[in-house]
């Protein structure tokens, strides 16, 4: 269970893909350079650098387990030879640095070649070491520790255009850092109650916007997205913008708090629109206009009427994560039954597909699937109790230039690209 | 009815799940205990809301709370005194910070119910998001979370509780001494069955554990 992918990010050039799983390891891939010669493919993805970045541990003053869970990973922009991302689990976050070295000094006078100091009588003679090639070694070492920072679990950490500070946000603070400075930060937004019985909301996703360095939004468990201006003041507990859909009347239920809680937020890479994902559906908001959003696409709709189910096997806690393409024309998300779904904003068009090896051999083209809600199923749809709730993708990433696409089922890690001829 | 049971059937999956909740590892999970405590809440206003509920007396011992994290020691209610849990016993023990902040209700009790809130029988009542059930607590020291776990367990014992009866008078008796003075009272909002509240039965206990 510790192989359990618990999330996936391209870095900002699309060479780089991390993931992050249950036992706190990060494992990155790197595309192969593209072969000339072979230009029908773009380059593979290959086992590139792995490292344990969090270990569990135990808080004695509470008597709690800490989770090494990586809970999110995000790159930061290339500035050397050395890439940098950071990692977190529910208290910790990391700044990791990801070097190669693919040469090293060799002709030491004092040490032999294992480095074991030699016989100062034997040495007769001086040389000068020199650099000789070795085989790639990809190490990568902690730069700083963020931590103590967070009382309740983190969900979420966003890198500022400014690529200088960053956001960590738990169920209900977000915390601002400046990336060199480990010893403190700044409290941004804090929305617990003074009476914690009176709880009614958490924070669930927090992002940076992704050109306007002041600007960040928080997505909660209520369905609300607020976005913060931090030239506002200091503590941004006053939104500039609250952006939410008046609930349907005539959809009501027992769950119908559970399925608006907001688990994932996102902005376009315009910074012109965000997108939501609550449990059923993904919303595209224009960040102008705050009473409704431009666009709602329903992902499994037909499990609306299997709520109370759901809710007792705890599936309608599932946190599903919602991405874009680079250029901001369709968005993915994931569903059950390892299927993921994408959503063409300019055609309309949707299109849900699984990422299963039975029933897809390298190379072939997905097939489209259709699930059945109800009535006489069809050839090759799949009917709604058929599906197996315990395979779902949560975590899906989109190449920030290409059309390739990381999907992540529970355990393994699907690369998929569009055809090229 | 088909809402009753659906509703009950729904306040036992959600007191399970709070339940199994106690032992997970990396701690309380926040999030995901709110969203359960509201569909908890959501159900049980239903279930009570629901007509053909005959008046009833039911010898469940209201849940105790776990004992509050040390600060707050001085501060808390004796349990005798008190059917409700209560972590920190607000109009009770005078705090002056607590007394400023208490809605005037003294007793410490769920909130009692309009008429208004009844009648709605057949349909899911959305719970006043802003309502505040209980009196808040003297203030008290962050203490992460220790301190949720006590808030959310006076949040579920006060649901629960709820389920029992809406008497401030019948809560502070005894139940075991018979609850028939609290027949005369209003019928409907008096909790169930003898058949449910013998399922509940050991919820109560799990509720008091955790």
């Amino acid at each position: 269970t510790a192989d359990i992918i618990s999330t996936v990010e391209f870095n900002h050039s699309g060479e780089l893909l991390a993931t992050g799983d249950k036992g706190g390891r990060v494992v990155i891939f790197q595309q192969e350079q593209e072969n000339k010669s072979q230009s029908h493919s773009r380059g593979e993805y290959n086992v590139y650098s792995t490292f344990q970045s969090h270990e569990p541990e135990f808080d004695y003053l509470k008597s709690l387990e800490i989770e090494e869970k990586i809970n999110k990973i995000r790159w930061l922009p290339q500035k050397n030879a050395a890439q940098f991302l950071l990692s977190t689990n529910d208290k910790t976050i990391k700044l990791w640095k990801i070097s190669e070295r693919d040469k090293r000094p060799e002709g030491y006078n004092l040490k032999e070649e294992d480095g074991r100091y030699r016989d100062p009588t034997t040495v007769t003679t001086l040389r000068v070491p020199v650099f000789r090639p070795m085989d790639l070694m990809v190490e990568a070492s902690p730069r700083r520790i963020f931590a103590n920072a967070h009382t309740y679990h983190i969900n979420s950490i966003s890198i500022n255009s400014d690529y200088e500070t960053y956001l960590s946000a738990d169920d209900l603070r977000i915390n601002l850092w400046h990336l060199e400075i480990t010893d403190r930060s700044f409290n941004i937004v804090d929305i617990k109650p003074a009476n914690m019985e009176e709880l009614t909301e958490v924070i669930t996703a927090a992002e940076f916007h992704p050109n306007s360095c002041n600007t960040f939004v928080y997505s909660s468990s209520k369905g609300t997205i607020r976005l913060c201006d931090m030239r506002a003041s200091a503590l941004c507990d006053r939104h500039s913008k609250l952006f939410e859909e008046p609930e349907d009347p005539s959809n009501r239920s027992f769950f119908s708090e559970i399925i608006s809680s907001i688990s994932d937020v996102k902005f376009s890479h315009s910074g012109r629109y965000m997108m939501t994902r609550d449990y059923l559906s993904v919303k595209i908001w224009d960040l102008n206009m705050e009473n409704r959003p431009v666009e709602t696409y329903q992902v499994h709709e037909y499990l609306r009427s299997k709520l109370c189910s759901l809710y007792e096997n705890d599936c309608i806690f599932d946190k599903f994560e919602c991405c874009w393409n680079g250029s901001d024309s369709i968005v993915m998300t994931g569903s059950y039954n390892n299927f993921f779904r994408m959503f063409d904003r300019n055609t309309k068009r949707d299109i849900t597909l699984e990422a299963s090896r039975e029933n897809n051999k390298p190379r072939t083209v997905l097939k489209p699937r259709k699930v059945c809600a109800s009535g006489k199923r069809k050839k090759d749809e799949i009917s709604v109790d058929s599906l197996d709730f315990n395979k779902k993708i949560l975590h899906t990433a989109w190449h920030p230039k290409e059309n390739i696409i990381a999907v992540a089922t529970t355990n393994n890690l699907y690369i998929f690209q569009d055809k090229t001829n | 009815m088909e809402f009753k049971l659906e509703a009950h059937r729904i306040v036992s999956i959600s007191l399970g799940k709070i339940y199994s909740a106690r032992g997970q590892r990396g701690g309380l999970k926040l999030h995901k205990n709110l969203l359960v405590s509201l569909v908890l809440r959501s159900a049980r206003q239903v279930y009570l809301s629901e007509p053909g509920c005959p008046p009833e007396p039911p010898p469940i011992a209201a849940p105790e709370e776990q004992p509050p994290p040390p600060q707050d020691q001085a501060a808390r209610l004796p349990a005798a005194d008190c059917r409700e849990p209560r972590p920190r016993g607000c109009g009770c023990c005078g705090e002056a910070t607590c007394g400023a902040a208490a809605p005037p209700t003294p007793p410490p009790c769920p909130r009692k119910r309009s008429a208004g809130e009844r009648g709605q029988a057949g349909s899911p009542v959305k719970r006043p998001r802003r309502e505040v059930e209980e009196e808040p607590p003297p203030g008290e020291q962050e203490d992460m979370e220790t301190g949720n776990v006590a808030s959310l367990i006076s949040i579920f014992g006060s649901s629960f509780s709820g389920l029992l009866s809406k008497e401030p008078k019948a809560r502070r008796r005894d139940p075991r001494d018979g609850g028939d003075a609290t027949e005369t009272t209003e019928p409907g909002q008096i909790c169930c069955d003898e058949p449910v509240l013998r399922t509940l039965n050991p919820w109560s206990t799990a509720i008091v554990a955790f």
